[in-house]
Formats: C-alpha cells, structure tokens, sequence
C-alpha cells in the first residue's frame, strides 16, 4: 500500500495530487501525517508542500476539467471527512479523462462521494450565512463579534460574503470549535487561529437590540400554524447555542 | 386637536411595544422571500442582496425568517372584515417614525439578524398620506443610511402612482395584495377597496418595469425599477373560491403583469362575521395544495387548465397536483427514462427539475440503469409506475388507476398535519346559515 502524507492544508493536498502524477504512483491514500496507524501497512512518501506545484494542478482541473470541479474538490476537502483526500484524488483521476463531463458519470462512486460532500459544505455555508449573528462588543475599537460552531471548516468560505456586506464595521467570525476565526478591518479579512477565554463585555445598546429582536421573533410566530418539527428539520437544534434568539 | 394628543401618545409608546403590535400584524402576509435582486454594496454603504435569498432564522411554526417584516401602521381607516386591524375592532394601535424604523432595520442588519426590511402598512389617514410615510422611510434608508440591503415595499392600493413609482425606483420588489380572489369577495369583505385600486398599480408597475427593461436592452444600464419585480399574496379559504379559479388567476397574473411570485395564505379566523366562514383553524393543506400546483405553472410547464377543470375544480387531499394530473393521463406513460423528452421528464410523478436536468445530462455520457435514478435523486416510491428503465417496467401493478392511487398516497401525513377541515369551507356560522341566492349563482358564475 502507497500512503501520501501531507500536511492537512488545501495546497498540501493540491501538491500532493502533483506528485503522484509527476513520479507516475497510484497513493492508495491521501492522509494527513496524524494518521499514524495506516503507517504499518505500507510505504509512505512525505509531501512537502509547493505553492508552485499546487497552483498548477488548480490551474489544469479548471482548464482540462471545469471551474466547477475545482470548487467541488475545495468544498469537499473543507468536509474534513476522512476519505475525501482520496476521494478528491479518484475523482480528479476520472476528471482529467472525461473533462468537463465528470460530473455526469454518476455510476462512479468518487463522483457521487465528492458531490455529496460539496453539497453538504455549500449547504452548511449557506445557512450559515443566516445564521450567524454578530454582537457589539465594548472594546476601544468598534468591533462586532460572531462566534459560530459549523460541522464543517467554512469559515473562510462566509468570510468574503461578509467582508462585502458589513464592509463599513469591523467584525470577527470565530469557529469556536476550531479555533480559527476570520477577522475583518473594514478593508480585508484574514484568517487565523483564535482563542478567546471569556467573551467581552457587550457594548452600551447591545442588549437592547438583542432583546428587541427576541421581542421580534416572538411575534411574528403565528400560533395557529405551530409546528416546532418544522422548525427543527430547517433550523437544526445544533446551531441554536448562538442564536440570540433561542437563548 | 384628537388626532395630535393620539399621535403624541402613540410616539410615546416604548419602541418594544410598537415592534409586538406592527410585527403581530404583519405576520399574516406570508411572502418574505430575498430572492431576485443583485443590488451591491457601493463604498462606504452597508449591505447588498443575494440573488437566491438567505433565510435567517425560522420560528416555531417552522416558517423563515428573512426580512424585517413590520407594519409601519396598524391603525387603519379602512374595515375589511376578515382583517385584525380593521377599523372597528379593538386592538392596541401603534405607528413608527420613520427615523425609528430606519435606526431598528440598520441595527438588526449589523448583527445579521436579517436580510433587509419588508415594510408594509395598513391606511393610516389616506392611502397617499401613508404611502408617503413609507416612501420617507425607505429615502431614509437608501439615503442617509447607505443601506443596499434588500427592501420589498408593499404599495398602498389607492395611492398616487407618483409616488408608487418613486418608491420602486429605490426598493427591490414591490407587492400589492390582491388577497380576495374575486370581486364578490372584495365586496362582500373589503368594502373599501375596489379590484381597479389593486389591479390598476399592479400594471402600473408592470409597464414600468416593461418600459426599463426594454430601455435596459436599448441602453445596457442596469435595472433599478424593483429589480426582483413584483409579488402578490392570495387568502385562501376565506372566501369560497375554488382552487381551479384561484389557480386561473395566479396564471393569468403571471402571463399578463409578469408577476414573479403569487403568495398564497391560508386564511386565520381572526375575525367573525357573517360573511365569513367559520374555519376550524387555517385550510393548511388547500394551501400547500396550491403551492404544489403554482410550482407545476411556473416551472414545469404545466396550465391551470391541465391540472384542474369544471368537472374536478378542486384538488385532491390525498395525493399532490402531479400525481393527480398523471393518474388522469395513464395514457401518456410509462415513459423511457433514457428517450424521453425533458419536458415529459418533468411531468413524471417523484422527479423534479433537479432531476430531469440530470438525467437528461446523464443519459449523454451513459445510458442510465435503475440505481443511478435514485443516486440522481428521483424518488422512485413514486415514480416507478410511470417509467421504464432500459424497457423495464418497475411497478408491481399493471397500469391500472385505482392501484396505483393506493399506492401514492401517503402513509404518513404528518407533513401538513395540522387542523385543516375542507367541509367547514362552506359551513357559516350559525345566524348565517343560509347562503343569499346570488352568492352560490356568483360562485359557480365564477367557474
Ligand atoms: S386596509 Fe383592510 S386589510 Fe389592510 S390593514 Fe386595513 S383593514 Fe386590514
């Protein structure tokens, strides 16, 4: 068995897939250097990771397969599901035969694999985008402040979303699962590890409009029309820790 | 003066109050869709629109929340009887100013709480002078506040179009409400309004919208006459239309004012009163109902008069719009899931626009077998009875109507569970029960 290891970033990956069709292997797996246990079954090969080299294999599935294959393989990575390195590997090994078309070939399972998982991401960003909510903080600087719990690492993929909606206030968006937030300066955002111990105190008129909006979202439930599955099947209880309005 | 002294206390009133009673009220209209508009932020400006519409929260009768639904107004002149806020009825009344809206629409946007605002009102004073109230609200927004967030306005029928046509020139939709869908409705329950008040600014809107988009073509600037078009809502069940005219009438709306959706609202008994009827809660199920069917016209190249007639005006409980139609049309199937055309596609029960799109890709690059439908997304518990896989047939039936009906109706309804009785449609209230001889001959006049 042939195992690659990289280092668990998107451009590792990308470099990786490089690899393999420079020195003309076939890795069984693609994994992150974490995963020892596959150790013992096989020869490994360290991949060191080149911006160079991964810009060319992006540059190549956009051109020789499609735009939307590329973002696929992004989304799909962003899943952290264990498989979808190996995945992504098969489903672009199909994609430099079929072109554009590799979507269509849905007798093949790292096709559908790669598209469930892509649906799945843009599904939760989605969403997400909804469902963050943005506090006011007392600090020196006006910042808004959203923590967030995502299954999925999509906290650089609502970032540009914000960066064009909220361009006027500073804000943070921190997947506090993760510790990683992205941080906005009215300019452009970052992203980075981030930690926070206890949430700041919130700013003069903060509570106020979390109590209006509480206020709000309490009377426009029409009571004759009750149906709290509803509610559940499109707002999942998992995301309810941050809502203003469920607490 | 009374009108002062009123004013005076209902500014006073704690913001929290006025956003209770001006939500409460405006939580009956049921459209609060974002979708259609592609307005960016510009420098220094806060917000923008997503074409597709982003949901922010949902409430516990499961229905999204996306924009700032509010009423500017509740205390209304007008008495349309199947109305909260008519006239005689003793409700707590509020306003806003517009500076109020303004700050709590800018400040709710900040937090991403919503989506942009949904401002509508009830007729405070005339319909010009509270279409005026809600034209400086939006002003305010766009102007002093940057604000490129989506705004859907709903125009005050009666009201100057002048002004109606300088608020579509800064909002992204504008919605009249035709809410009765016949003009024996609107008699019987909003004695004020008249259909030329409702239909006459719907094809205002419509020309103008026409009149840029033809500009538009000529010119190549961008749209910025209500660039998501206009909408209206239907009530259902408070009148005792049939869902073949009501569907008659979404269609026409669409061909001919190019509406881009029609909402429809199961009506709540919130009022009693001889004219209307007493429901035992909101038809839930009619609405669905029509749902189903307004998706079938819009997208699936389906008329109103294919899915219901003068024979069969209303649809069936047990089995959805497509299913219906299907069952009437055995002769058309089973059809062949690698030849058939895509708009026969999308007529076979269990597959969607989704769907059909991927088979009718698929099938290119290799044939399709029966487990790549499901993998594709067709719901084959469904389907199965109208379609041959590689000239495989998969029903366990013959085609024969009544077996295949038993089968596609659902076991389990607790979808659209809630109380819903079709028969108490008709059945009025007690001092009422007797129907004038000219209601029953305006019904069955109006099929
Ligand atoms: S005009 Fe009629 S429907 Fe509108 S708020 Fe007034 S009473 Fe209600």
């Amino acid at each position: 068995m042939l195992i690659y290891l990289y280092d668990g970033t998107f451009e590792g990956l990308l470099t990786a897939i490089y690899q393999a069709y420079y020195r003309r292997e076939k890795p069984d797996s693609i994994t992150t250097g974490s995963a020892m246990q596959t150790h013992l079954f096989g020869r490994t090969v360290q991949i060191t990771t080149d911006s160079k080299k991964a810009e060319k294999v992006s540059q190549a599935v956009r051109e020789k397969i499609s735009p939307a294959a590329l973002s696929n393989i992004l989304f799909a990575f962003l899943s952290e599901q264990n498989e979808a390195t190996t995945w992504v590997y098969h489903y672009l090994d199909l994609g430099w035969k079929m072109g554009k078309n590799v979507d269509l070939c849905l007798n093949h399972n790292p096709v559908l694999k790669i598209l469930d998982l892509a649906r799945k991401v843009k599904g939760e960003r989605h969403r997400m985008l909804g469902l963050i909510r943005f506090r006011r903080l007392n600090l020196k600087y006006d910042i808004y402040y959203a923590p967030y719990k995502p299954d999925y690492n999509i906290t650089g993929l609502v970032a540009p979303h914000f960066a064009r909606r909220l361009a006027d206030q500073n804000w943070i968006i921190h997947d506090t699962g993760r510790n990683l937030a992205a941080l906005f300066n009215q300019k452009e955002w970052l992203l980075t590890e981030f930690q926070l111990d206890k949430i700041p105190s919130p700013a003069a008129n903060e509570e106020t409009y979390q109590k209006l909006w509480k206020n709000y979202f309490n009377s426009v439930t029409i009571k004759e029309r009750y149906n709290p599955k509803l509610q559940k099947q499109n707002m999942p209880m998992k995301y309810w820790r941050y809502l203003i309005e469920k607490n | 003066m009374v009108f002062e002294t009123n004013y005076k206390l209902v500014y006073l009133m704690k913001l929290e109050e006025k956003i209770q009673i001006l939500a409460d009220s405006a939580k009956y209209d049921v459209s609060c869709s974002s979708s259609g508009s592609t307005r960016k932020n510009k420098p220094g400006g806060i917000g923008n629109s997503n074409l597709g519409g982003i949901c922010h929260s949902w409430t516990s009768d499961g229905r999204c929340i996306s924009l700032l639904k509010i009423l500017f107004s509740n205390d209304c002149c007008y008495n349309c009887v199947y109305c909260v806020n008519r006239m005689t009825n003793d409700v707590p009344r509020a306003s806003f100013t517009p500076d109020e809206l303004a700050e709590l629409t800018i400040n709710f946007y900040r937090r991403n709480y919503i989506e942009g605002l949904f401002l509508s009102s009830a007729v405070l004073k005339s319909p010009d002078y509270t279409m005026e109230l809600l034209l400086r609200t939006v002003k305010k927004l766009r102007e002093e506040y940057s604000f490129n967030g989506y705004i859907h306005l709903k125009a005050i029928p009666g009201a100057d179009y002048r002004l109606i046509e300088e608020a579509g020139r800064l909002v992204d939709r504008i919605s009249v409400n035709i809410e009765l869908p016949t003009q024996d409705g609107l008699k019987r329950l909003a004695p004020q309004k008249k259909k030329e008040s409702i239909l006459g600014p719907m094809g205002f809107i419509n020309s103008q919208i026409l009149e840029e988009s033809a500009a538009y073509k000529r010119r190549k600037k961008s749209r910025i006459f209500v660039p998501a078009g206009q909408t209206t809502q239907l009530m259902i069940g408070a009148t005792p239309d049939h869902d073949l005219s009501i569907l008659r009438l979404a269609e026409g709306l669409y061909n001919h004012y190019s509406l881009k959706r029609v909402y429809y609202s199961a009506y709540i008994p919130v009022a009693t009163h001889p004219n209307l009827p007493a429901l035992s809660g909101p038809p839930l199920l009619r609405e669905h109902r029509l749902y189903q069917a307004d998706w079938l016209l819009r997208f699936y190249g389906f008329s109103a008069g294919e899915l219901l007639n003068e024979t069969t005006p209303s649809f069936d409980t047990d089995i959805d719009p497509k299913c219906q139609w299907a069952l009437s049309n055995l002769h058309l199937f089973p059809v062949e899931i690698n030849k058939a055309d895509y708009q026969m596609l999308l007529r076979v029960p269990g597959i969607g626009v989704r769907s059909a799109k991927r088979i009718y890709a698929a099938r290119k690059v290799c044939p399709l077998n029966w487990e790549s439908l499901s993998k594709i997304g067709v719901v084959l518990k469904r389907a199965r009875f109208f379609i041959t896989c590689r000239g495989k047939f998969f029903g366990e039936s013959s085609m024969n109507e009544s077996l295949i009906r038993e089968n596609l109706v659902t076991k389990n309804k607790s979808a659209v569970k809630p109380a819903w009785e079709q028969l108490s449609l008709f059945s009025y209230l007690p001092g009422a029960t007797k129907l004038p001889n000219d209601f029953s001959a305006n019904i069955t006049g109006e099929l």
